[in-house]
């Protein structure tokens, strides 16, 4: 039988599927690696521990429940989490660790893009928002403030192409990751000269951007045979775990979008036009030659609650966060909608989409003397929903959205689910347990094999769950709510930037 | 506890006992200039505070103490009181014949019941640990507390049990310093902290028992919880670690095969090039012939 493998470069581990022909789920490992902050606001990682965690993790998963089958591995698709850079010296060398989509070093660089004139040119042509989070404001930072690695640097690249560039030598970027990069010429899909000379590098400096259904060569010879696969096994680029995410949950109509919520969290739609925000909001990523993938990241999504579980939840265990997270949720469902007049602004580590403000903070408001745990964490969770559906009005603006799928694995918990749909006062459906990111490099997968003609086909395949319906009664309640919420979340920028100057 | 001191050479008490150096409880009512300047100290001290509010330094770094606060000096530590002098309170210390090999390892006599692998992680948590002060250790109190009391009365079987007591002591202080700062709340924050232990020592031949040790947990619970949390068990994510580092060592061409292998932790360049190989492909020599920039 012939398999399929999904390779994910997650943000905080590498996770492996493999799936036969028809997309059902043969075997899956994970392997996780750290994320180091030597300084407030780096987040780092060790290029050569994550490309031996994910060999390590595949050869483990071959060996053990792949070849003993005698399955056959036809394809290995890649994806990887968005906006990290690596510089690399003449022998492909790095010169220091991965910076993180999470790094927020640039601030001021950020700033003082965002206020340049050039930056409405900028987000246009790119489709990124101005952030610390974009290569382009990494390479900036590096330039003002590390010029040695700066004028040292032969490549800048993603990780995804350094760990391609180890398996096969073929230097490149998909289109998907490389419009996450603030580089991208999003509509000519090449790097945009302009932008590149603003942040005073060459095309030369970056890898090859191709299609995500790109093969970058063979596997070098020793991973062949260390891995025991056979030289006609094809290595497809893939695309970036946004874009995946938003194909694996199966949507692909305009009037529908998905909410993921994992430690981060967005909302997506998928469409042929690029959305234009005039405040520089709303991300556009190109998915293939026809589509691209919109919306609106958030840094406040089920991290958030687990912060909430550590400091104030019971753990009859130690380390069962699982455990007290349920528990917590389960005492928070006995709470009205709305907790009681508390609301909560997520913002524990500053906010991208839709205040895009990096000193925000977070705020419960409306703390009463009768109010008790369940309260707060009933709060809590609205808050991050709140977060959310003010992220879906945005994109409203640009489309009717009638349908949400949701996944992840904070968003997928049903109790979650439901009030997704209660305060969007939409039907949501919650996507089986398989990663969307790898049901998506699946269907592109399978497409490139022939199995899908094309991965517009390959998208309509999937099924989504039976809804849950809104709750007419809470969404009224809901949306009185969230007008406070939108009105608080707007009013404190000056208090958040004076908080940051003490 | 009543004030007493015992000191090995002159008091008959110890005479059994020749690994304690000296045990004693004080109530200091008055300042001596100079009573106790900060030096390098000899042997293992255990010092606990009973009544006051002490300003004290270790290795540079300054601290204070107070009542139910236990403090863990190791032989060449740099110690004494920032003022120079002990200040007015109530202490009770016990220093211990314990020495260095070497190699650094800790080492004491053969009256200790412990087994050769509990010594060995015993002396790796005290070397690594960087807590100064295992606060509440209302432990220590009581032993050192029943040490006296067998040391004077002499009833039966004193000898066996202030060996006991001694073994305990040194159990206790040593888990109370893996359990330091560790809510049991937030396991990828402290698998972090042992992440970047483990690669500050990463030629050290760790045994599972000792990371677990080193982040105050059981080695079962510690087991399950890793595979969980990394997908890996113990064993292998540290394997995952040495190979990456070996990588990055292995393009510093001045370097040879051996120093990596010993550096990164491996037994011998053998063991490094059957485990590098075994998951790469590659052994070392042909990885680092190959660079990474070729095509």
């Amino acid at each position: 039988m012939d398999t399929i493998i999904s390779i994910e470069l997650g943000t905080n581990a590498v996770r492996v599927y493999a799936f036969d022909l028809k997309g059902q789920v043969l075997a899956f490992a994970k392997g996780a690696y750290p994320t180091f902050h030597p300084f407030p606001d780096y987040s780092e990682q060790d290029p050569e521990q994550i490309f031996i965690t994910m060999l390590f993790v595949l050869k483990n998963l071959l060996s053990e429940k792949i070849h003993p089958k005698k399955y056959k591995v036809v394809s290995i698709c890649f994806s990887a989490s968005m906006h990290t850079l690596l510089t690399v010296d003449k022998h492909g060398v790095p010169l220091g660790p991965v910076m993180t989509w999470a790094d927020s070093r640039s601030k001021a660089e950020a700033k003082e893009l965002r206020n340049a004139p050039i930056s409405e040119k900028i987000y246009q042509v790119t489709g990124t928002p101005i952030h610390p989070m974009s290569p382009l404001v990494k390479i900036l930072w590096l330039k003002a403030h590390d010029n040695e690695t700066f004028r040292d640097t032969v490549k800048f690249m993603s990780l995804k192409s350094y760990i391609i560039q180890q398996l096969t030598g073929a230097c490149k970027i998909d289109l998907s990751l490389a419009s996450a990069t603030g580089l991208l010429d999003i509509h000519k899909k090449v790097w945009d000269e302009t932008v590149l000379a603003y942040a005073g590098i060459r095309v030369d400096q970056l890898p090859d951007p191709v299609s995500i259904s790109d093969t970058c060569g063979k596997l070098r010879h020793q991973y062949r045979v260390s891995l025991g696969l056979s030289a006609d096994t094809k290595i497809l680029i893939g695309s970036s775990d946004g874009c995946f995410a938003t194909l694996g949950a199966g949507v692909w109509a305009e009037d529908m979008a998905t909410v993921t919520i994992e430690d981060s969290a967005a909302v997506r739609v998928v469409g042929t036009t690029v959305l234009m925000d005039k405040d520089q909001r709303l991300f556009n990523y190109v998915l293939d030659d026809n589509h691209y993938v919109s919306g609106g990241p958030s840094n406040s999504g089920g991290v958030i609650f687990e912060w909430f579980a550590k400091q104030f939840g019971d753990f009859k265990e130690a380390y069962d966060l699982e455990v007290c997270i349920e528990d917590l949720m389960a005492e928070a469902a006995g709470v009205e909608a709305g907790s009681e007049r508390l609301l909560f602004l997520p913002y524990l580590l500053g906010e991208r989409a839709p205040i895009w403000n990096a000193n925000a903070r977070g705020v419960f408001f409306g703390i009463n003397i009768n109010h008790e745990r369940k309260h707060f964490a009933k709060a809590a969770i609205e808050g991050i929903l709140y977060e959310m559906y003010s992220i879906q009005r945005m994109l409203q603006n640009h489309r009717n959205i009638k349908q949400i799928s949701v996944n992840g694995s904070f968003a997928s918990k049903p109790f979650v689910t439901q009030l997704i749909a209660d305060i969007f006062n939409l039907p949501v459906s919650a996507s089986s347990n398989v990663s969307s990111v790898s049901l998506g490099a699946y269907l592109l997968s399978a497409s490139e094999l022939g199995i899908y003609n094309g991965i517009t086909e390959a998208a309509k395949t999937i099924k989504l769950a039976e809804p849950f319906k809104p709750n007419k009664y809470h969404n009224a309640t809901y949306q009185k709510y969230y007008a406070i919420f939108e009105s608080l979340s707007g009013k404190l920028n000056s208090d958040f930037e004076a908080l940051a100057m003490l | 506890m009543k004030q007493f001191v015992l000191q090995q050479g002159t008091s008959p008490e110890l005479r059994s006992f020749p690994d304690i150096i000296e045990i004693g409880s004080k109530k200091n009512i008055s300042i001596h200039l100079g009573s106790m300047p900060v030096l390098a100290q000899e042997f293992l001290r255990v010092y606990c505070v009973l009544e006051g509010k002490f300003e004290w330094q270790l290795q540079g770094q300054r601290f204070v103490v107070y009542p139910g606060d236990t403090v863990l000096v190791l032989p060449n530590q740099v110690f004494g009181s920032t003022k120079g002098y002990l200040e007015i309170g109530t202490i009770a210390w016990l220093y211990l014949n314990v020495t260095r090999r070497e190699n650094g390892n800790l080492c004491w006599g053969a009256w200790s019941n412990l087994t050769e692998n509990e010594r060995q992680t015993i002396s790796n948590i005290m070397l690594l640990s960087r807590t100064v002060v295992p606060s509440r250790v209302e432990e220590t109190v009581r032993i050192l507390r029943a040490l006296q009391n067998e040391l004077f009365n002499h009833e039966i079987g004193f000898h066996t049990r202030i060996r006991h007591l001694l073994d305990e002591l040194l159990v206790l202080v040593t888990r109370q310093l893996t359990k330091q700062s560790h809510s049991g709340r937030d396991f990828p924050k402290i698998f972090l902290q042992l992440e970047q232990r483990l690669r500050e020592n990463l030629f050290h031949q760790w045994s599972v028992e000792e990371m677990a040790a080193t982040v105050g947990m059981g080695t079962t619970h510690f087991n399950e919880r890793v595979k969980t949390f990394t997908g890996f068990t113990p064993t292998n994510y540290l394997i995952n670690i040495r190979i990456s580092e070996s990588i990055k060592l292995l393009r510093k061409p001045e370097l040879t095969l051996t120093d990596i292998a010993l550096d990164t932790g491996f037994y011998s360049s053998q063991h490094f090039s059957t485990t590098f190989k075994k998951l790469t492909g590659y052994t070392p020599s042909e990885f680092r012939k190959k660079g990474s920039a070729d095509s």
